[in-house]
């Protein structure tokens, strides 16, 4: 329990001295104009404030407390349990700062797992976060550079670190892909579905007609709640048209994991995540991408009722 | 095993199991902790009957006691015949009988010992009994007499005396003031004088003592007297505990000392009597204790009225005058070890413990000394710790940064930039401002630490805390960022 140095000190011999005066003192002091001028902000504003105080606790005092029951146990002859349940140091817990975030950690690691996987190459235009700084830089590119988007011929690059290859159209850097860096062709390469109800996404696939996979997504946090749009049922066709491939999932502790569908003719980015916003932050005008399939679209509760909601499913 | 098994409370230990007692403790602690909140914390000592101390069971019932015949012939003499049968259901019995506390205190007063000590022992079970119709009021009959005992040679019998005055104490503060006026202080003085190598006197003297100057609105007048009339030095003598007979007086005097402490009357005259250097040298002493292992059972009970002593006695004035009472360098050594020692049975101690620390390194002289014995790195690995602990152990960081430069790369040395790494992602606001705040220093007295803070990958986790919704540790962090960096760095900073 003891630190083998510190039970040397408390039993050394008395050869050893041990008073406090016999002790060599550093110096005192910082560099001239070193630290106190800097600690003020340019209005004069001191931002760091800490100085050194001793504390006098009364009898009274809140930090007292535990001490003053075990004291009162002891009177009162009831501390002397063979299996004292004391209260036991606990290691403090780690938070997320990001506002909106607040998560909480009990290891370290964890939170910075959370914060790799959630915070960190974070696009700020699309509050998406890639894997790889690499990575997204291309989503960047592709996305939101608009001298990118109006060239003639589209340079699209190879996702493969080191890989300096570039195509035309994202069907040759897939196939480029597939072929030569041997990824599998279910890989994410373009669109990604957040689909909240199997049944939904079965019963629109045998409405359609097309048998796919279909990748069921963890449940969203709150505060992310669309409402339908006007016209669901062409978009769940364009979206269905399209390609759809299991996503990549976050790791287990990431409660946040959800994949974005985009409308937009244009594939969805790369395995990206969207950060859910909250309602601290502006949300991006993306209302038609959020679809909340929680609200079965027909439901019957009972005979003769009407079959489905009034209205488009509208989420309570 | 303490002596103190003598003495008890009358709950006890009811019922064989273990559970029960646990839950019932965990009940009762429930109750402490809500009496505390509103000021009502007290507690009665009960002392048991010889033969009951030797029976070692604890029965509520086995006080059942027949007076002998003093009293009743005292009683045949005004014509009513009635005996005394001491169990807690013939208390409002006895009560209503009238004259009742009067034959007590006759008896008290009378030349048969026998009757004395039974009526002692009478007039105590009564003062710990904590049913409704005992009126403390009709008790105080018997004060004057039991204060004029104290200065007897019989040492059961003082006892007794001792600690029915010691439970009448919290009673109320005109009870306090009466025991006061009836010279209750240098009656104690003289006890503990005449008494001194009866350590189970020693103890009541302590308890009683500690009840009269810990009961709330400790009128003005209780310390001033006690700290005039000579008790320091005597309890101050006390404190070197016997192997034989436990720590139990020692506990006592030290929660006086502590509480005279506290008060802040006139810490001054106690250390001028000796106070500092006895209480840190038993510190000391009690540290060799646990470094070696010997952890007695209780020994905690003693470590906390000293912390808090010593604590609260080192702001009696400036640290450089109190330095030769704090000579031993060991008592650094000590204060480190307990935090180790007792983290997870008594991390309130542990906090304690780190407090005393805070207030010793405001001065340069301790804190060389710390980085002399390398006691540091053992602080630094408290870090992880909540209950507290850490924000204490940020303090005392912050004290030595605050020294200079030179504290500030010996910090560094001793491993603090990683942890404050780790503390900076912490949950709670308080750890992080507190950690901002020793960066600050460590990264304004030398680039090189700043330097070495970004190699420790430093930079994101400052730049997350910028999107805090907290307002102190946002501006913090932005300050830091924006003043301190080294100028290679790019730094993203909110607008």
């Amino acid at each position: 329990m003891l630190q083998p140095e510190l039970i040397q000190l408390l039993t050394a011999s008395d050869l050893v001295d041990l008073r406090i005066d016999a002790i060599p003192k550093l110096q005192v002091g910082f560099r001239p104009g070193c630290f106190f001028s800097s600690s003020r902000s340019q209005d004069g504003e001191a931002k760091l404030t800490f100085i050194p105080q001793q504390i006098l606790l009364n009898k009274d005092h809140e930090l007292f407390e535990d001490g003053d029951i075990h004291r009162h146990l002891y009177l009162q002859n009831l501390s002397t349990c063979p299996a004292y349940d004391s209260p036991t140091a606990r290691q403090c817990e780690f938070r997320c700062y990001i506002s909106g975030c607040s998560q909480v950690f009990s290891t370290v690691e964890d939170y910075e797992h959370h914060y790799n996987t959630l915070h960190r190459h974070v696009c700020s235009s699309c509050q998406r976060s890639l894997p790889s700084a690499r990575l997204l830089d291309i989503h960047i590119q592709e996305w939101h550079d608009s001298l990118f988007s109006i060239l003639a011929e589209r340079q699209d690059m190879c996702l493969v670190e080191g890989c300096g290859s570039k195509f035309r159209t994202r069907d040759q850097r897939k196939d480029h892909m597939i072929k030569i860096h041997k990824y599998p062709s279910d890989f994410m390469f373009d669109k990604v579905k957040r689909i909240k109800n199997i049944k939904i996404a079965k019963k629109n696939m045998l409405q359609k007609g097309t048998s796919m996979e279909v990748s069921m997504s963890v449940s969203e946090p709150e505060g992310v709640c669309e409402v339908l749009s006007d016209q669901p049922e062409e978009e769940e066709y364009m979206e269905i048209n399209h390609s759809l491939e299991p996503g990549i999932l976050d790791p287990a502790s990431n409660p946040i994991n959800t994949v974005e569908l985009s409308t937009d003719h244009d594939t969805a980015p790369i395995l990206s995540v969207t950060i859910q916003p909250t309602t601290n932050q502006q949300r991006p005008q993306h209302n038609r991408e959020r679809h909340s399939y929680r609200v079965p679209r027909t439901v019957c509760f009972g005979q003769g009722s009407v079959q489905g909601f009034r209205g488009h499913g509208r989420r309570i | 095993m303490w002596r103190l098994n003598a003495v008890r409370h009358k709950a006890g230990r009811q019922g064989s199991d273990l559970e029960e007692f646990k839950f019932k403790r965990r009940e009762h602690e429930k109750e402490l902790r809500r009496a505390r909140k509103d000021s009502q914390l007290v507690s009665k000592r009960l002392l048991l009957n010889d033969d009951e101390e030797e029976d070692g069971t604890m029965d509520t019932l086995a006080s059942d006691r027949v007076l002998g015949p003093c009293i009743t012939t005292t009683v045949r003499d005004e014509d009513s015949i009635w005996a005394f049968h001491f169990s807690s259901l013939s208390f409002p019995y006895v009560l209503r009988q009238p004259n009742s506390i009067a034959i007590l205190v006759t008896n008290l007063c009378g030349p048969n010992p026998q009757c004395r000590l039974e009526a002692a022992r009478c007039l105590h079970e009564l003062s710990h009994s904590p049913h409704s119709e005992v009126d403390s009021l009709r008790l105080r009959q018997a004060t004057p007499y039991l204060i004029t005992f104290l200065s007897g040679q019989s040492p059961k019998f003082t006892e007794l005396c001792l600690y029915t005055l010691g439970n009448m104490c919290p009673d109320s503060e005109n009870v306090r003031d009466m025991l006061l006026a009836q010279g209750i202080i240098p009656a104690l003085n003289n006890c503990i004088q005449i008494h001194r190598t009866n350590l189970a006197v020693v103890e009541a003297v302590g308890f009683t003592l500690s009840q009269l100057i810990s009961a709330n609105y400790v009128t003005g007048t209780i310390i001033p007297a006690v700290l005039a009339s000579g008790l320091i030095p005597r309890l101050l003598s006390v404190l070197t505990p016997d192997s034989q007979f436990g720590l139990g007086p020692v506990i006592e005097c030290a929660w006086c000392l502590h509480y005279l402490a506290c008060s802040n009357v006139d810490n001054g005259a106690l250390v001028a009597q000796g106070t500092l250097l006895h209480c840190t040298s038993l510190l000391v002493t009690l540290g060799v204790a646990v470094a070696k292992g010997s952890i007695e059972e209780g020994i905690e009970l003693l470590i906390w009225p000293l912390l808090r002593c010593v604590g609260n006695l080192l702001l009696s004035g400036p640290l450089g005058a109190l330095q030769p009472q704090l000579n031993d360098s060991r008592l650094l050594a000590a204060l480190c070890a307990f935090p180790q020692a007792f983290l997870q049975t008594h991390p309130a101690l542990a906090r304690e413990s780190i407090w005393v620390l805070n207030n010793l390194t405001d001065s340069s002289v301790f804190c060389s000394a710390l980085f002399y014995l390398n006691l540091v790195p053992a602080l630094i690995q408290l870090l992880p710790f909540s209950h507290g602990i850490n924000i204490m152990v940020l303090r005392v960081l912050g004290n030595i940064a605050h020294q200079g430069r030179e504290y500030c790369l010996h910090l560094a040395q001793a491993g603090l930039l990683p942890a404050l790494c780790a503390t900076l992602k912490m949950a709670d606001t308080e750890v992080v401002t507190f950690s901002l705040e020793v960066l600050g220093q460590l990264m304004a007295s030398d680039p090189q630490l700043a330097e070495e803070f970004v190699r420790q990958s430093g930079l994101p986790v400052l730049e997350a805390i910028q999107y805090s919704n907290q307002e102190t540790i946002r501006l913090r962090a932005t300050h830091l960022l924006e003043h301190h960096l080294p100028p290679h760095c790019t730094v993203r900073t909110l607008p």
